[in-house]
Parts: C-alpha cells; sequence; structure tokens
C-alpha cells in the first residue's frame, strides 16, 4: 500500500490568498500542498500566460504581472507541494478528495485545510445574455492575459465598481477598440475621494491604481457613461447590438431611456461572487453581505471557519481583492501554524500584528470603495421578460421558474421541479438569480433565501476517474 | 431541447399549486392522512374520491423526502434485496409480491389516463444482469417465480444478451429481461395524486407538524399539530422514513429503520440505453433519463443528518456507486459526473411493507412502503382505501400488519 498523502495544511486556491499562505511565513516543519485547478498559479488576477509563451521584459506586464510573479516564486522556493492542474472534488472532516486532470482521483489528508478558492464574476441574466459574444470580464481577462487573444472588434464594457475602470483601461492597453463603458454606479464625487484618500494611508498604490486607469480611458478617448446598465443583447447567432439605459440609485431602469450601440463584443463586469462550493461542502457557516459578493464564509480573527479544521482567506470570505486577500493568506497560515503547535502564542502575535495593521488599512478602503459602488437591488431585476433564460445550463426561461416559485419557496423544490441549476455549471450561474426571485414572489430578501443542498462533486469529474470499489466491498450482496 | 418538449415540461409545474401552507385547517375530519408523499397523496385522493372527508399534513412540503428523492424506476423484477432466504423458501411472499407487482404495473401504466396529467411513464423494459453462475442460476430460479405470478420475463444469454444490450460489458454472463419495466417522473406524480385529490375535495395543509396522537375514549382521535387541534375518527400514519415516530405516538413500535441511499448523476450525453439496468449480485441500478443523462443508484449509502436538513452524500458511495456502473456499462468511463443527491428511505426488517389497520389501535392506520417503495405504493394506496371505504373489500396481507414485530434487529 502506497503512504497515505498526508499534509500538514493543505490549501486549495493558487491566487493571492493561497499563494501567500503557502509562501514561507509559516514556520518551517509544517507540510504544505497547494491546490490549484489551472496549470499555472497565480489566480485569476495574476493570471499567467499559457503554454508555449516566454516573457522577456516582465516589467512591461505592468505592477500587477510582478507583483504576483512574486508571489508565485516565494510559494516556488517555500517547498510546498505545488500540485497544479488539480481540482477539489470533496471535503469531509480531514479527508479531502483531489483530481489531477487525466488521473485517478485521490484521498488526501489535511490536517488544516485552507479554503482559498477567491471569486468568480457576478452572473447577471438578461435577455440575450446567453448569445456568443457576450462574455464576463474574467473570461475576456484569460483570453488576453493567457494568450494575448482580443474578445472582439468592437468591445462594450458594462459593468460597476473599481473594475469598471480597470478592466476597460486594460483592455484598451492591449489594443482592443473599447467603444463605450457603462458604469451603474454614480460618478465619483468630490467627497467620496475624500473619504477615500481619508481611508487610503498606506493605499497610496491603490489610489494610484484607480487614477491611472481613469486617465488612460481619458487619453484614449473611449466614452466612461454613469448611472447606465445593460438591458439587452441582440443579434442573429451573435452579438451585433447592446441596449443600454439611465438606471436610478436601485440601479432599477428608468423607462424612456434606452439606447443601443452597435457592437460585436458585451464584456460584462458586475462584480464578483466568492466560490462557495468548497466551503459549503465543508459544512462551513455563512454571512451574507450583498456588497461582499453575497454569501461570505465567517472566519474569526485567525481566518478560521466554524469547522475547527477548516480555515478559509481571500475573496471567499468577502470580496475585498488582492491586496486583502495576500494578507489574510499570511493570517490564516500564522492560525494554522499556532494551532498544530510549529508556532507559539506569543510569537503568533508578534508576527501577525503588521498584517492585521496593513489589512486593517486595506479594509478600511475596501470599505469606501464599496460605498461608491454599492451593487443596487436593481441588478436581480433585468431578467424581466419571461422569455428570458435564467439556467443557461437546462435552459430554463423566467416563465418556468415563476411557475414553479408561486407553489414553492423553498430553492430544492424550485431546482427539482424546474432543473434550474442542474447543469454542468452546478448552478454557479443561476443559483442567485433564482434566489432573488423566491425572495421578490415570496417577500424578504435574497439573503434569506436558503440556498439548494450542497453536493459532491465541486467540479464535474469523469466516472472512470473516480471509480473506486471500497475496502469493505458494498458492491457485492453478501 | 425542441420546443413541445419544453412546453410540456411547462404544463407539469403548477402541479404543487394544491400544497398550501395556509390553508384552513378543519377542526374534524373523518380521515386525517399524516404525511405528504406520493403514499399520503395518493391515498387522499382514493379517499376523497370515493367520498370521504379527508385532510392531508405535512411537515414540510409536499413529495420533498423519499416520494421525490428516488430516481422513479418501476421495478417490477424480483429483486434482491426482496430474499430472505432462498427462493424456495421465500416462495409464497415472492408469489405475491410479485403478483401484486404486475398490478402495480397496471395502475402506473393507466395512470396518466386515470389522473389526466403527466406522469412521464416511459415503458422501457428493464434488465437484471448476473455475472457468475451462481448468479446466473438465481435468475433462472426468478424467472420461473415470476412466470408462475403473471410477471413476463425471459432470461438472455450470449448472442441474444449482446444483441439485447451490446453496451453491456465482458463481466455480464447472463440477464433477465422485463418489457414492462420503465420509469416516471416522481417529481411530477405525487404532486399530481395530491392536486386530484384536492380538486376532489381533500384539504391538503403543508408546514404543519403533528406533535401529538391521543386516542379517545369511545374513537378517535384527538391530533395536536403546529398548526392546532384537530380531531379524526381515522388516522393514517403516511410518513414514510418517520413513520416510526408517529407510530410510537400511540404506542405501536414498527419494524423499521431507516437509511439514505446515494444516486450519481452524469451530465448528458447522446442516448446509450433505453432499458433500466439492474444487478441481481451488485448495488447497482442505472438508467439513462429522457435529457440523457445517466442516474446510477442501487443501494449505497448516504449519512443520516437530522430534518431540515438533507442527507450527505459522502466519497466512498460516489465511488463505489462508479465503479459498479462501469464495470457493467464500460462506456460509462469518460461521462461525467455532475451531481450526487440522497434520498431518505424506511427499510422493514422483514421487506413486507406495513399497511392496514391497527386492532391494537382501532382507527390508526398505517400506510408504509419500502421495497420497491415507489413503484408499489399507488396499489397499495388503492388496496387500503378500499379497506377503509368499502365494506367487503379484500383484506390485506397478516404480514402487512402494523402489529406486527417483525425479527428481531
Amino acid at each position: 500500500l502506497a503512504e497515505p498523502e498526508t499534509y500538514d495544511l493543505l490549501v486549495a486556491g493558487g491566487g493571492p490568498a493561497g499563494l501567500a499562505a503557502a509562501a514561507p511565513t509559516a514556520p518551517p516543519g509544517l507540510s504544505v500542498g497547494l491546490v490549484d485547478e489551472r496549470i499555472t498559479l497565480g489566480g485569476q488576477i495574476y493570471k499567467q500566460m499559457g503554454p508555449g509563451f516566454i516573457v522577456r521584459d516582465p516589467a512591461a506586464l505592468g505592477p500587477d504581472y510582478l507583483r504576483g510573479r512574486a508571489l508565485i516564486e516565494a510559494a516556488q522556493a517555500s517547498g510546498a507541494a505545488l500540485l497544479t492542474g488539480t481540482s477539489v472534488l470533496a471535503v469531509s472532516g480531514e479527508e479531502v478528495v483531489l483530481v489531477r486532470d487525466g488521473e485517478p482521483a485521490r484521498t488526501v489528508t489535511a490536517r488544516r485545510l485552507l479554503l482559498a478558492a477567491g471569486a468568480h464574476d457576478r452572473p447577471v441574466a438578461f435577455p440575450g445574455w446567453t448569445l456568443p459574444g457576450v462574455l464576463t470580464a474574467g473570461g475576456a481577462q484569460t483570453l488576453v492575459k493567457t494568450q494575448r487573444v482580443l474578445p472582439g472588434a468592437a468591445i462594450l464594457f458594462a459593468g460597476s465598481g473599481p473594475l469598471a475602470l480597470a478592466f476597460p483601461a486594460q483592455l484598451h492597453g492591449y489594443g482592443a477598440n473599447v467603444q463605450l463603458v457603462l458604469e451603474a454606479g454614480p460618478p465619483p464625487r468630490p467627497a467620496d475621494v475624500a473619504r477615500m484618500a481619508a481611508a487610503a494611508p498606506g493605499n497610496v498604490g491603490l489610489l494610484r491604481d484607480a487614477v491611472r486607469y481613469r486617465a488612460q480611458l481619458l487619453r484614449g478617448r473611449v466614452p466612461l457613461r454613469y448611472r447606465r446598465i445593460v438591458v439587452r443583447a441582440e443579434g442573429d447567432g451573435r452579438v451585433e447590438s447592446v441596449t443600454h439605459a439611465a438606471v436610478d440609485a436601485d440601479w432599477r431602469v428608468v423607462p424612456g431611456t434606452e439606447e443601443t450601440a452597435a457592437v460585436d463584443t458585451l464584456c460584462l463586469g458586475y462584480g464578483f461572487v466568492p466560490s462557495v462550493e468548497l466551503p459549503r461542502l465543508a459544512g462551513c457557516a455563512f454571512a451574507y453581505d450583498e456588497h461582499r459578493g453575497g454569501p461570505v464564509v465567517r472566519v474569526d480573527e485567525w481566518m478560521r471557519t466554524t469547522v475547527p479544521t477548516v480555515f478559509a482567506a481571500g475573496d471567499g470570505t468577502g470580496v475585498e481583492g488582492s491586496y486583502v486577500a495576500v494578507d489574510e493568506g499570511r493570517l490564516a497560515a500564522i492560525g494554522v501554524a499556532v494551532d498544530l503547535g510549529a508556532l507559539d502564542a506569543a510569537s503568533a502575535r508578534e508576527a501577525a500584528a503588521p498584517v492585521r495593521a496593513r489589512l486593517a488599512r486595506k479594509r478600511a478602503f475596501a470599505r469606501a470603495l464599496r460605498r461608491m459602488h454599492a451593487i443596487g437591488p436593481g441588478i436581480y431585476e433585468l431578467a424581466g421578460d419571461p422569455q428570458t433564460v435564467v439556467c443557461r445550463c437546462e435552459e430554463v426561461r423566467r416563465a418556468t421558474l415563476d411557475d414553479a416559485i408561486a407553489s414553492s419557496r423553498d430553492a430544492n423544490v424550485v431546482k427539482g421541479l424546474t432543473r434550474a441549476g442542474m447543469g454542468l455549471c452546478q448552478g454557479r450561474n443561476c443559483q442567485r438569480q433564482i434566489a432573488a426571485l423566491i425572495a421578490a414572489a415570496h417577500g424578504g430578501s435574497v439573503a434569506d433565501v436558503a440556498a439548494a443542498t450542497p453536493r459532491l462533486p465541486a467540479r464535474p469529474v469523469a466516472l472512470g476517474q473516480i471509480a473506486r470499489v471500497p475496502d469493505e466491498d458494498m458492491g457485492r450482496f453478501q | 431541447m425542441s420546443a413541445p418538449a419544453m412546453a410540456h415540461r411547462d404544463a407539469r409545474i403548477p402541479l404543487l399549486a394544491a400544497q398550501r401552507a395556509d390553508a384552513v385547517l378543519p377542526a374534524s375530519t373523518d380521515v386525517l392522512v399524516i404525511g405528504g408523499g406520493v403514499a399520503g397523496a395518493a391515498l387522499a385522493y382514493d379517499l376523497a374520491r370515493a367520498g370521504t372527508d379527508v385532510v392531508l399534513v405535512e411537515r414540510g412540503e409536499l413529495n420533498r423526502e423519499a416520494s421525490g428523492t428516488n430516481a422513479g424506476s418501476i421495478h417490477l423484477q424480483i429483486a434482491i434485496h426482496q430474499l430472505m432466504g432462498t427462493f424456495a423458501t421465500d416462495a409464497p411472499r415472492l408469489l405475491e409480491e410479485t403478483r401484486l407487482a404486475v398490478r402495480a404495473a397496471e395502475m402506473w401504466h393507466a395512470l396518466e389516463d386515470e389522473l389526466d396529467g403527466p406522469v412521464d411513464m416511459h415503458v422501457t423494459g428493464g434488465l437484471m444482469i448476473a455475472d457468475t453462475d451462481d448468479e446466473a442460476e438465481l435468475l433462472v430460479a426468478k424467472q420461473r417465480l415470476e412466470a408462475e405470478a403473471g410477471l413476463e420475463t425471459f432470461v438472455l444469454e450470449g448472442d441474444a444478451l449482446r444483441e439485447r444490450a451490446p453496451y453491456l460489458g465482458p463481466s455480464a454472463r447472463a440477464a433477465t429481461w422485463c418489457p414492462l419495466e420503465g420509469h416516471v417522473n416522481p417529481l411530477v406524480a405525487g404532486p399530481l395524486f395530491a392536486l386530484r385529490a384536492a380538486d376532489h375535495g381533500a384539504t391538503i395543509r403543508t408546514g404543519t407538524d403533528v406533535r401529538s396522537i391521543t386516542p379517545l375514549d369511545g374513537g378517535g382521535f384527538r391530533v395536536q399539530t403546529g398548526a392546532g387541534v384537530v380531531h379524526a375518527a381515522r388516522v393514517v400514519n403516511a410518513a414514510g422514513a418517520w413513520a416510526a415516530e408517529l407510530a410510537a405516538m400511540v404506542g405501536l413500535t414498527l419494524p423499521m429503520f431507516r437509511m439514505g441511499l446515494h444516486v450519481n448523476v452524469t451530465e448528458p450525453r447522446a442516448r446509450l440505453l433505453e432499458p433500466l439496468i439492474q444487478h441481481i449480485g451488485r448495488r447497482l441500478t442505472l438508467k439513462q433519463a429522457a435529457n440523457g443523462s445517466f442516474i446510477i443508484g442501487g443501494g449505497w449509502p448516504s449519512r443520516e443528518a437530522p430534518v431540515p436538513q438533507r442527507y450527505t452524500t459522502g466519497w466512498t458511495s460516489t465511488a463505489g456507486n462508479a465503479a459498479v456502473a462501469i464495470d457493467v456499462v464500460p462506456a460509462l468511463a469518460d461521462v461525467r459526473l455532475l451531481r450526487t443527491w440522497s434520498g431518505v428511505m424506511g427499510w422493514t426488517r422483514d421487506v413486507a411493507p406495513i399497511v392496514g389497520e391497527s386492532a391494537r389501535v382501532p382507527g390508526y392506520h398505517v400506510l408504509a412502503v419500502f421495497s420497491s417503495g415507489y413503484t408499489m405504493t399507488p396499489i397499495l394506496a388503492r388496496a387500503l382505501a378500499a379497506q377503509m371505504t368499502t365494506t367487503g373489500a379484500p383484506a390485506l396481507p397478516a404480514a402487512y400488519s402494523p402489529d406486527r414485530e417483525g425479527p428481531p434487529t
């Protein structure tokens, strides 16, 4: 029998939080594994170029790239086992099931598990959102960062939050024809900027980034329009036009303000939502905060979840960006080290003090940003037409969901009746929208609608990769 | 998906309209049915249709437990879990169960017309696979009993088997083929019964738990629910996996236990197989649903969790279930698992269902059907309803009595 694969700390997710946790802030003596489903580390924000690309001038790729390289190199030097191309399928106690691309799944033991799976683009359903040519900011970023491919010839970017400036600016920097940028929120007022500046001592870099992106768009003469939202994408087989409209403070469409733009690509960036599959499977408790992405894992001061052996860091505990994620990852690593007896409490407090101080500043900045870019409830009301597809995997339309929701407010019942959420994306794209429809029909808020029961596997996986007859054969009747 | 199929699907969704968490709970009724699964709904339908005053209460929502978390297979062939001893020693009981299964199939086949609504009945036929010579002998003995009971099955081997089922792997040595087997949609059949029960005047009230049942001097029961007191001349315990708890409220001990069952569901694929696939010696039930997904189960356990949490699916069953499925149908190896789910089922220690009136607590009835429970429940609900509404209706087998203690645990 092979030696059982055991880690003192298994980190799920190779983005900023996971990389920082695996890097050498943890004292030696702990065996660390770092899992990421992509073949390169860095996560979404520090996504590396695909195989076959050689970077000759790293500085030319910008400060984010350099920050990411530094984190990756630190993790590589740390002695942690780097398990790339590997997905987590299941979590139960200290048992974690991993599968590497094309290989049989295996169960490893993780004395402590750090969930740092990050966030994904907030899915937004509206008529035409499933047309080819509509893509998320994350998807477009992957094309650009890993393959140097531009998503289309004429791009409309619609979104909100810091990314609504940063991403089109980046795209423009890569030579993309960004025709129009829509921000659902208001233009920044002097008071907001002042508040941010007050919150920002020590965050000069972040403010500088925002200013830089804004200036870049202005220089490129890319029109930026505030308080407008996408309402419809149309075209024969792919996007040919996008209609947008003015919104009020709640992001509700103001009638009679529609305008249509002829573009072939619609890129959406309405912020991010935490990836909740793994913490839900692990049984962690959640809080709800729409402005940090919705369902956020509850953690204590050492980033420990309500399941004692499971920690969480980064956007999964509330979307606050890469700077916060890095420090949360460091804090979690220190917490795990104390937990496993590799570090005494006094040293841990000392090591954590500067991290906590930085975190406090960066969180204050993130809070100020959130005040400027609060998500409006109107985001859930764009799928107003009965024919709008809400669950794209199973092609379930709004009208079908309305019928089911009229008879039950239980998300499991609605799922069973309509098949919405049973497809390949396992509900990632439609679950929140359906929760919002349930809340609207039965009263209450999205936060009050219990999500459908979490079920294995966290990622689709070939039966041949997981097949294994148990040691005591339950497969044959005696 | 084609447009007509979509429209058909949409038409089913308002079925749950029968359920009401705010229906007025009457102060008294002739029959109080406890449990909103397919058992309670089918019985309420049959009773209401016969003109009986009936109220159904359900703790959660209709059809949420075993009735809505099974795979909807209409299993008619004798399965290995029905066997207590050998086919020879168990013959009388198995004959009776198989005769009932034939009647159950007839009822399911006619149900869409009777209820004037969809249950998505697909008669696909079913195969029961054997790997070893011993298992193949079991199939032959089983086929003889089934023939005697009036259920048509055929033993297939060699070329005949490969021709019928070219997707079977090399380990399959023989199979019985039962043309009448198939599947229904368990998400709509139970709610359709409930809707028709309501059409016939039954009161259906969800979100209403039962807290105590007190037999009254002079007959009848005082039932304390979460929504007030109901006086009922008769009570039917149709609480499925929780029937023992409801029976204990009147001092009865049912010979049953509870178990969670694991199911693997894959991505949809092009049509590979039509029939239900079961195994005579291994934990496997398998079919390819109308949308192309493979639904794979067969008795792999899942962990119990208290209500309202659902049973937790675990990795050992996920992986073991997959292994057996690939062994029997090798082409499944590259099909991706999308989801797992688990329902909870009751089981009796003597394999027989619990159906009938208690002699010890007159007026207290149980309708709890477990082995092939989904297939057999409507026909047994009908038999119990006949008992409750018609003098001289055929007696239910003594083996089904709620007063039996059953074999020791």
